[in-house]
């Protein structure tokens, strides 16, 4: 019986190996957290203090565990990052490019600083309120890491860790018009940096707003940005959200877009990623209330060895609520796009009208895709539907475009541009729409 | 109307009888003694010791998984008796030698094994508790060359095939319940189709669990040669106890070149009673493997007993053209759970895979759909279609669905639907204004519902699993 071995702990050893390591990564990066008393002016200890014991009774997680095990971590692992110093100057043409004359309002921040030389914020509409955590309302800073889905470890690592916040608030009755530019910018590092930019976004009663959010990468560099915005929607008002992801080829990018919906609210979220060599985006929304709606759109586009990552969880709490989401991946040369879409509708959730699609398209031998739509149902007098696809470009329809006089080349991209334009067209922004769509062209081409 | 529906699927279970049979018990308990206890007492040659020795160091380093949708009380490894054999006075030469009792039990089940009355044209064997009692029809099967007995008597007589094949397709190593059972297992059923035959007959196995506290562990061996066909059904009941009772089995199949395994299951353990007490854990790995071009395996299940079912038949496409299906009625009422579903792993060129599941949970059950289609890079040309429908019936049922889809090859084509409903009120009214009752019409409605995946069972089971669905839901309306 030289064989015998019983202990569980053989069993574990491939497990426990990593983790001192990770453990260890974890505590390079808690004690490059600023000192609170510096940076904020108003009481943020309680919350910190709770999000910095959430982390240590976590582990950073491996492909291990179940919501990572297509997600290979370790490029991040392997990386020391460093915290970004606030660097404000910038040269203007480059600021041209990236802001839009339709979003009037803007607030941007560089490597997660504010940057008030390169922000708008002079023509604010009467009953918006944007500000940073200097000037800040206390009532809205009360509200910071209140959410559900705050105890993820990376997400309370940037609740620990931010230094500012852009804060959004709309006032209750109001309708804004003007589209809300939030520009989350980094600068080019010698060595790899760190950043956590955080938005709080408050939507008072029957007020309405659209939101734009963008990470945008001036120079190809190596950074990890760890990104959370957290959403409030009073009872009766509406946001349209988008979110864009446009980081540096050598970027990782892990965000958070927590929501939490009152009583007849409506949400679209709109969410592109294109950028970074490992991105995860994890909406997490839940209705409190009844009668609300929920629209998620989500397009991803990963080239060369990317790999993208989407993990939305919508919770239902209440019944009569609705929701759409369309989620769609293209997926060209050696990358990996992973999709997982969890419903969950509860026992109170009773008429509930939710429907899922995952659409993916494969445009080269060596892509990969990983989907999972997963209904989790207690309510019994609902409808609820998913589906999932996973195909390349169907050769009738190229053909289809061949017999009408364009090559097999544009027949394509056409195909792909149809493709990618269900969603970007949800984008409130004509200009932006272009941009994104010659972004996503340009990739594939 | 949620009463009536409610009445209605709450129907007694009525194989939940004990059949008084002096057995052959060994103590409670897991070792390597026991193993070799089981061994020896099962005469095996060497090889098999070894699997089983293999297998079970194997089990002692692994952990019980816990990502399945369901939930249970720690099981003690320790209070199983894995071992429970009817006395056997003589070896049986023929079935009238067969213990008449045991012979009863089959008949009040359903299963005649008596050469008069046996069903047409199908063989049975039948295995009661951890050993094989019956097998019918063995001689006109042999005059075709196909091999159909019990494992133990196939581990004798044709040890190379099992020695080859056994834990080729489901190693041993697999999972928890896999190693368990590739220690332990008793006895089940072995079935090998030579090259070019269609077999004459359906071959059945109907499996009896009888002995309180034991565990069953079966094992089943399907070998299907080159442009061979074969159907094969398979039954279950056990009484009704309180306490639960593992069933751990393990099914491996394997098709050459064009030849098709049907495998079809009609499960009906003990459930246990409304509050969830008793009834049997089935915790099973069934998987078929398509080695050969154009070969093809079809899963057909109808899930209605077990206190937790945890199955997941799979297929692993590894021949060019191969096909795999997977048709699945899984119905859980008042506390079961299943976490049921199937995995679809494409390797070879343009193989095609289709998954029809439907899932019905009354009661305070949950019910679960997980299932994996893998399109590995060199599938060129693969195809899948699943589609995953869940009714609910009564406000606290549980309806889950997870479908993973990988997908490593852009030649391919996977589509995936699911929905989940409930049998509406305004469906109800719809019926009653035509003059059919509400059992009828909640009847007529899970039929229908169901019928995709009846149609693929042969006849004789499908008359049993529309009479079982009948049973578990339908109260007295036929």
């Amino acid at each position: 019986m030289t064989l015998q071995i019983s202990s569980p702990d053989t069993v574990d050893k491939p497990l426990r190996s990593g983790t001192p390591d990770r453990q260890a990564y974890l505590a390079a990066l808690l004690q490059q957290r600023p000192l609170v008393e510096k940076v904020s002016p108003v009481g943020l200890e309680e919350v910190r203090d709770r999000a910095l014991s959430l982390i240590q009774e976590q582990a950073l997680p491996s492909n291990h565990d179940e919501d990572w095990r297509f997600t290979d971590l370790s490029a991040l692992y392997q990386t020391a990052f460093q915290r970004a110093s606030g660097s404000t100057t910038l040269p203007t043409p480059d600021l041209e490019a990236l802001t839009w004359t339709e979003a009037s309002v803007r607030l941007v921040f560089v490597n997660g600083v504010y940057a008030p030389t390169l922000s708008s914020i002079s023509a604010c509409p009467a009953g918006l309120k944007v500000s940073t955590l200097a000037d800040a309302d206390p009532g809205a800073i009360a509200q910071l890491g209140q959410q559900q889905g705050m105890t993820e470890v990376f997400t309370a690592l940037n609740t620990v860790c931010f230094e500012d916040v852009a804060v959004v608030e709309v006032a209750q009755n109001q309708i804004i018009d003007t589209p809300i530019h939030l520009l989350f910018l980094t600068t080019a590092k010698d060595t790899p940096s760190v950043n956590y930019p955080r938005s709080l976004v408050i939507a008072h009663n029957n007020s309405s707003a659209t939101l734009i959010e963008e990470y945008v990468a001036l120079a190809e560099s190596t950074y990890f940005t760890n990104a959370v915005t957290e959403v409030w929607l009073g009872q009766n008002a509406q946001l349209n959200h988008s979110r864009i992801q446009r980081e540096a080829k050598q970027a990782i990018h892990i965000g958070k877009t927590a929501v939490s919906q009152d009583r007849d609210s409506r949400y679209t979220l709109t969410s592109l990623s294109l950028g970074g060599q490992m991105s995860r985006h994890n909406p997490v929304i839940v209705p409190t209330a009844e009668q609300t709606d929920t629209t998620l759109n989500g397009l991803t586009l990963a080239v060369d060895q990317q790999i993208a990552d989407t993990h939305s969880e919508l919770s239902f709490t209440g019944s009569h609520c609705t929701a759409q989401q369309l989620h769609k991946c293209i997926v060209d040369d050696r990358a990996r796009a992973v999709f997982n879409g969890k419903i969950f509708v509860p026992k109170a959730a009773q008429q509930t009208n939710a429907s899922q699609l995952s659409r993916n398209l494969l445009l080269s031998a060596k892509a990969r895709v990983d989907t999972k739509p997963q209904l989790e149902i207690v309510a019994d007098d609902v409808k609820c539907a998913h589906g999932a696809t996973v195909s390349q470009l169907d050769d009738d329809e190229i053909f289809y475009l061949q017999s009408r006089g364009l090559d097999r080349k544009s027949a394509g991209d056409l195909l792909v541009e149809g493709f990618a334009a269900e969603i970007i067209d949800q984008i409130p922004m004509i200009e932006l729409r272009q941009t994104l769509l010659n972004a996503v062209l340009s990739q594939i081409r | 109307m949620t009463t009536t529906v409610q009445t209605l699927v709450n129907q007694p279970y009525k194989y939940g009888f004990v059949t008084e049979i002096e057995t052959e018990t060994i103590p409670r308990g897991l070792s390597e003694d026991v193993i070799r206890l089981i061994s020896a007492k099962k005469n095996e040659p060497e090889f098999m010791l070894n699997f089983r020795l293999k297998a079970y160091r194997q089990w002692l380093k692994m952990t019980e998984p816990s990502w399945p949708h369901v939930h249970y009380p720690p099981i003690d490894y320790q209070d199983i008796t894995y071992y429970s054999a009817p006395k056997e006075k003589d070896k049986k030469k023929s079935l009238d030698e067969v213990d008449p009792v045991l012979l009863e039990t089959f008949e009040k089940l359903g299963i005649p094994l008596s050469e008069q009355k046996r069903l047409s044209n199908v063989a049975v064997d039948a295995v009661f508790d951890s050993v094989s009692v019956a097998t019918t029809f063995r001689e006109q099967l042999a005059e075709e060359g196909v091999i159909f007995c019990s494992i133990s008597e196939a581990l004798h007589d044709y040890s190379d095939l099992v020695e080859r094949y056994l834990g080729s397709i489901v190693p041993i190593n697999d999972n928890y319940f896999a190693a368990l059972n590739s220690a332990v297992f008793s006895d089940g059923s072995f079935v090998f189709i030579p090259k070019g035959v269609r077999c004459p007959m359906e071959l059945s196995t109907y499996f009896r669990i009888n002995t309180e506290g034991s565990g069953q562990f079966e094992r089943t061996l399907i070998i299907a040669e080159e442009d061979s066909y074969v159907s094969y059904l398979e039954g279950c009941t056990a009484p009704m106890f309180d306490t639960n009772q593992l069933h751990a089995a393990v099914v491996e199949l394997v098709t050459l070149d064009n030849a098709e395994i049907k495998y079809s299951t009609v499960q009906n353990w003990y459930a246990g009673d409304e509050n969830g007490k008793g009834g049997i854990y089935n915790f099973v790995t069934k998987r078929g493997l398509c080695a050969g071009k154009n070969s093809k395996i079809s899963w057909t299940q109808v899930e209605t007993g077990s206190a937790i079912t945890w199955k997941y038949p799979s297929c692993v496409l590894v021949g060019d053209n191969s096909v795999g299906e997977f048709y699945s009625v899984a119905l859980t009422n008042n506390k079961q759970q299943a976490d049921t579903g199937t995995k679809m792993v494409h390797i070879g060129k343009n193989t095609r895979s289709t998954i029809i599941s439907k899932g019905i949970s009354a009661g305070r059950s949950q019910n679960s759909y997980r299932g994996l289609v893998k399109m590995g890079s060199k599938a060129d040309g693969s195809r899948n279609y699943s589609q995953c429908d869940s009714m609910l019936i009564g406000s606290d049922a549980e309806a889950n669905t997870f479908p993973y889809i990988q997908v490593q090859n852009n030649t391919t084509k996977v589509e995936h639907e699911a929905s989940t409903s409930k049998i509406g009120e305004d469906q109800l009214f719809y019926f009653s204004q035509r003059g059919i009752s509400v059992e009828d019409a909640v009847s007529m409605m899970i039929s229908g519902f169901c019928k995709d995946v009846f149609n693929q069972l042969p006849m004789e089971f499908a008359v049993e699993a529309d009479r079982l669905l009948s049973l578990k839901l339908e109260g007295s309306v036929g």
